[in-house]
């Protein structure tokens, strides 16, 4: 009987963190991931980790403060000081495991400006911060011990009593179905970029961990909030990391002008992302870009500094579109990047369903609001993680486990599996589905949103469900079934989309990264609340949950 | 422009698997990769096609193969540029590990040598309130070396490997010198004694070959050879010189030292020692062959012109006092 | 056409057929050698295991010294070449450790100012006198000969030392090499791996094992001969392969021939006269199949 005191369902960051935590509590921890932990998405961040440490006179209620305004006053207040208070430790932490974090001349932590953030509190390693981060992270899972299912996909929540106790998963690499029980779970499944067309996010970033928990009666909170990501590259939507405004790039238009003095003047190019992708996207869109793009240009950092500290995203340039940034500026355009919204905890966690935690991107605790600055996500995966872990193995204590049929469980998750790879060819295949969805989302969910475009998308969303339910699998083997996973994503993806798409509808105010052409203003009176998705008979029901207030009252959001 | 791809397929759930060919022609974008390629494959035409890949640009390490008959990455690999004048290009799986389907291989031999490094920071000595301090010189060596995202093109192009699995391998080697060469790892000085002791043992540094084939396949410019001729460095100035490779070294460096040349007929038994009979005896076929066909090196072993200089040369770059 | 001619130490050492075979055909080319009786060895790689900085003050000396005589470094050796291009490298990408490898040398006297660009007696052929001048003076061309190339890991790796994106006719220079003289490839996958030299004394099972399997792979494929740019891989591939066979269980036979060999044979020399009775493994076979008298 595979069975553990908590399983962390995702191995990126916050997976790792999490384990690591609760190993360190005396817990019995399994990870599962469906590619190897060094492949998870957390490889993609480039820009860096914040934190204020007290040492060099910065102070983490401004880092909070600099947070509750990036998030447009959507972000929980309560949340958002727990994070920023823990920033300098985590942060040390991370150094202490080995991180070969950037350093100034003294031989400390280096920092470097990001948006956003009236002071440079960004810890740093060249442009690749999370791959230096995840691998760390690795390092220190390998020592620990946790058992670790590798290329393993969970299909399914296993529930007994309305009471989730465990998962059935999938061993990619023999197709056998298997049921591992546990007391508590946490997922830590990241974000949910490929439900869009493009996006900077890799192809297994598919929303698993948010559908099945919504599934089993989660609450998804603030799913309208999608960070489109100002600096992306047109075609592949890879990610043109923050890190080049950081150190100083520019942002222009066709004809060389540094747009963002209309629209930040103070901030400029380092404004909070929603308003930058929002700035580019009106220059785009009246004129001033150059095949939907505009112009990113480092050319005046020199040589020396890209070579230091850019050189990764240099290197994207050139390897896929053939243009280097120290001598060409790039084009770029906005792009999906990064969810806000997901999951809905406590700032421990823990979820609305018992036993059931949640970190990092698939979760919502609310720490980013409407809008995330830069370089707080490595930071929130690595809180938050550490919490859920403690939390959910403090929670094992005292607990048995919960009984259910296995053999009979693993029978119907089977047959399950074998209905969709029995299905009949009908001429629909899953990759078109996925970019009826994508196409459908980039286009009415994106940077700029209205009633009309948003129902449409719903409505788009009703037909792909309905092909979902019968879109065959070429793939009719065992070993490494790469096209059945694909169809099992589709329909987390697809159950994704319709709570964002309700919510976005649901929401009649304009607020970080959600801009409505139909309510083009922030409303504190009647929309400073969290938009709750849930699972109901028809749909995804909304309700309403409070946001916390603290220390800070909303104000007008300038930069 | 229509590409071919050839590609090495396996499936492993057939009676009496063997590895086959299967070509696909597709329509590209000029600026398409590789994997982009593949991905259209898979969605559009054949979806039974199995691979790794994920982020699309070079960081996961999931999509490394044969690409041409040499390892590297599917996402970083611009098609226009690998295809022959057929527009054909030839992806295999990676090399050295087992196949498991089509360009899906088996990563537990990677995986146990990463193990096998304790391939995480031991540092020692008490650890500080804050960080650690060091210079950024250092961390931006190290940052070369972390840049690694274990893709396994250096393994599957291991020319030491493709003959002797037990050998440690490029990837743990580089891993191996990360910790080696981070001041905070080790003693207070930043030696890492037990590990440069280990790596010491049979399999380890100095069965590498030195053929460059990790170097050129390593898509983030890791060099992992580059590290193991620094590990096999720091071991001898550690004290570690009594192993064969070390003391080979040393040999080669004292003849050159001496008279500006190899002296190819003392270099073995100054490697192996001069009283090592078994090991010398060993060799007498070939020394024997050698006489026969007029191949012998010299016994006296002529000096170049000016040898002395070269000799002050040595003494001065390896004067103690400087290092 | 003239080079600064840097045999190296095996050429002269254990493989001393080559040198003057090496010799002997760039007199029948008309390139003019002239050698620097005061150059070191390059250090082959296994010094710069020691002390890198050391490995490139040395080489430097040697480029200096081509450099005071105007004229540019011919090597015949894969492992020169690729130790000596690498070395060029480090020092051209870097003015200051240039400037500080200079001061080692001004205590002799010399100064390297950055102008060496050492080549392979194979790239100069491709390159500077080239291959259509070469087919001239081939009067007995290997008609019938299989020939498998085997490049040596110095000479193709890693190739952004070696210049390939400027020069990428390097990639496939001795193929076309064996083709002008008449002969025909075999291909094996083993071409541009590694012959075990290195760990020869190091790890015998690993280095023989290599010799056996590049070996034995041509042999199956019908080759004749294998041809080297390499002294250092001639010596593994041909007086190590009793050895290799005898590891491998079986029969090989293949025997190995140095480029300039080829060369000399091509143009109507005497297999005695490219000394290739000096050979372990028996050229007989391969001097039969020529049809040429022994000499």
């Amino acid at each position: 009987m595979l069975e553990h005191d908590v399983l962390v369902i995702g191995a990126g960051l916050a997976g790792m963190r999490a384990a690591i935590a609760a190993r360190a509590e005396g817990a019995s921890v399994a990870i599962i991931s469906k590619v190897h932990p060094v492949r998870s998405h957390s490889n993609a961040a480039q820009g860096g980790i914040n934190a204020a440490l007290t040492d060099r006179g910065d102070d983490w209620e401004d880092h909070a403060y600099d947070t509750v305004k990036g998030s447009d006053f959507l972000g929980d207040q309560d949340a958002i000081e727990v994070m920023c208070a823990s920033a300098g430790q985590a942060l040390i932490d991370m150094e202490h495991f080995g991180v070969t974090f950037n350093r100034d001349d003294e031989g400390k932590l280096g920092t470097r400006a990001f948006g956003g953030q009236r002071r440079a509190r960004t810890f740093f390693v060249g442009d690749f911060t999370g791959q230096a981060l995840l691998h760390v992270m690795f390092e220190q899972l390998i020592k620990s011990g946790v058992r670790r299912y590798e290329e393993w996909f969970v299909t399914a929540l296993i529930e007994e009593d309305g009471r989730v106790c465990g998962v059935t998963a999938l061993e990619i690499r023999t197709g056998q179905i298997y049921a591992i029980r546990a007391k508590t779970v946490i997922f830590c499944t990241g974000g949910l970029g490929r439900l869009f067309e493009p996006s900077t996010n890799a192809l297994i970033v598919t929303g698993d961990g948010m559908a099945l928990a919504y599934n089993a009666g989660a609450q998804l909170m603030d799913m309208e909030m999608v960070q489109y990501h100002p600096t992306t590259l047109a075609g592949s939507g890879v990610l043109i990391s923050e890190a080049a405004r950081g150190e100083g790039a520019y942002l222009l238009d066709k004809d060389g002008n540094r747009f963002m003095e209309k629209y930040a003047p103070n901030m400029m190019e380092l404004a909070s992302r929603d308003v930058v992708s929002r700035a580019e996207q009106t220059e785009i869109n009246a004129g001033n870009g150059v095949n939907d793009c505009v112009y990113l240009d480092c050319r005046h950092l020199g040589e020396a500094l890209i070579m230091e500290k850019l050189s990764q995203i240099r290197e994207i340039g050139i390897d896929l579109a053939g243009t280097d940034m120290i001598t060409d500026p790039i084009p770029i355009r906005p792009g999906m990047h990064y969810m806000m919204g997901g999951i809905k905890t406590n700032v421990d966690g823990l979820t609305n369903l018992p036993g059931v935690y949640a970190a990092g991107e698939c979760a919502c605790v609310s720490v980013h609001g409407g809008n995330r600055l830069g370089a707080n996500s490595l930071l929130d995966t690595i809180v938050f993680g550490q919490r859920s872990g403690v939390h959910a193995a403090q929670a094992c204590r005292g607990e048995e486990y919960i009984e259910f049929n296995v053999d009979e469980t693993v029978r119907q998750e089977q047959r399950r599996i074998q209905e969709v790879i029995d299905r009949p060819q009908n001429g629909d295949k899953v990759g078109s589905v996925r970019l009826g969805m994508g196409g459908s989302m980039n286009r009415n969910l994106a940077v700029y949103r209205n009633d009309a475009g948003m129902r449409e998308t719903i409505h788009d969303l009703q037909g792909l469900k309905e092909k979902y339910t019968k879109v065959p699998v070429d793939n009719k083997n065992k070993v490494f079934n790469t096209d059945l996973v694909f169809a099992l994503e589709l329909g987390f993806m697809l159950d994704c989309a319709e709570t964002i798409a309700v919510s976005a509808l649901e929401r009649k105010d304009s607020r970080g990264a959600q801009s409505r052409t139909d309510y083009p203003n922030r409303d504190d009176e009647n929309w400073m609340k969290h938009i709750v998705a849930s699972k109901g008979e028809e749909g995804p029901e909304i309700s309403f949950s409070p946001v916390s207030v603290t220390k800070w009252t909303p104000e007008e959001r300038k930069y | 422009m229509d590409v071919t791809f050839k590609i090495k397929r396996y499936d492993p759930e057939v009676e009496n698997p063997e590895s086959y060919w299967q070509d696909y022609t597709v329509t590209l974008d000029d600026s398409s990769t590789i994997l982009d390629g593949l991905i259209k494959i898979r969605e559009e035409v054949d979806g039974t096609l199995s691979l790794r890949c994920s982020c699309r640009s070079s960081i996961c390490g999931s999509c490394a193969m044969r690409i041409n008959g040499h390892a590297g990455l599917a996402c970083k690999t611009q098609a226009r540029l690998a295809t022959d004048e057929n527009n054909v290009i030839i992806l295999e799986p990676a090399g050295v590990m087992p196949v498991v389907k089509d360009l899906v291989v088996d990563f537990d031999i990677f995986w146990s040598k990463i193990m096998a490094v304790d391939p995480y920071l031991k540092p020692e000595g008490p650890e500080p309130e804050a960080e650690y301090i060091a210079s950024n010189e250092a961390m931006l060596h190290l940052s070369e070396v972390t840049a690694c995202i274990m893709c396994g093109s250096c393994v599957s192009d291991c020319t030491v490997m493709e003959v002797d699995p037990t050998f440690l391998g490029p990837a743990a080697l580089a891993k191996a010198y990360r910790f080696t060469a981070d001041p905070r790892d080790g003693d207070a000085k930043g030696l890492s004694r037990d590990r440069l002791e280990a790596l010491n043992e049979a399999s380890g540094m100095w069965d590498c070959t030195r053929c460059g084939e990790c170097v050129q396949a390593c898509p983030k410019g890791v060099a992992p050879m580059d590290r193991i001729m620094a590990l096999r460095e720091q071991a001898i100035n550690s004290g570690f010189d009594n192993t064969l490779g070390a003391r080979h070294a040393e040999a080669f460096a004292d003849s050159v030292e001496h008279s500006g040349q190899l002296d190819e007929l003392r270099l073995v038994p100054n490697t192996v020692g001069m009283t090592n009979l078994p090991v010398l005896l060993n060799m007498a076929p070939e020394a024997l062959r050698a006489f026969t066909h007029g191949k012998l090196p010299p016994i006296i072993h002529k000096k170049i012109e000016n040898a002395d200089r070269v000799k002050k040369l040595f003494r001065r770059v390896e004067d103690p006092d400087r290092k | 056409m003239k080079y600064a001619f840097f045999p190296g130490c095996v050429s002269r050492g254990g493989c001393p057929e080559l040198y003057p075979a090496a010799k002997l055909i760039c007199e029948r080319l008309n390139i003019e050698l002239q050698e620097m009786p005061g150059a070191s060895c390059t250090g082959a790689g296994v010094l710069q295991e020691k002390n890198e900085f050391l490995g490139d003050a040395l080489n430097a000396r040697t480029f200096a010294m081509a450099e005071a005589l105007g004229i540019q470094i011919m090597t015949i050796c894969s492992t020169c070449q690729g130790v000596m291009s690498q070395a060029n490298r480090r020092m051209k990408k870097n003015p200051e450790y240039l400037s500080k490898i200079n001061v080692e040398l001004a205590e002799e006297g010399l100064e390297y100012k950055g102008t060496a660009d050492p080549k392979h007696l194979l790239w100069i052929i491709i390159e500077d006198y080239g291959l259509d001048k070469l087919e001239t003076l081939i009067t007995k061309p290997l008609a019938g000969i299989r020939l498998a190339p085997f490049y040596g890991c110095y000479l193709v790796r890693p190739t952004e030392a070696l210049d390939f994106a400027d020069n990428p006719e390097r990639l496939t220079s001795l193929e076309r090499l064996i083709e002008t003289l008449g002969a025909t490839v075999v291909d094996f996958s083993g071409k541009t791996r590694c012959c075990g030299f290195p760990i020869l004394t190091i790890n015998e099972k690993n280095s023989m094992a290599m010799v056996g399997k590049h070996t034995a792979e041509a042999k199956d494929l019908g080759a004749d001969a294998m041809i080297t740019p390499c002294p250092l891989c001639h010596l593994n591939l041909d007086a190590f392969q009793p050895r290799a066979s005898a590891q491998a269980q079986r029969s090989i036979d293949l025997p190995i021939i140095h480029m300039p060999q080829a060369i000399g044979l091509a143009m109507g020399i005497s297999p005695k006269d490219m000394g290739l009775q000096r050979h372990i493994v028996s050229t007989k076979p391969l001097i039969t199949k020529l049809g040429v008298p022994a000499g």
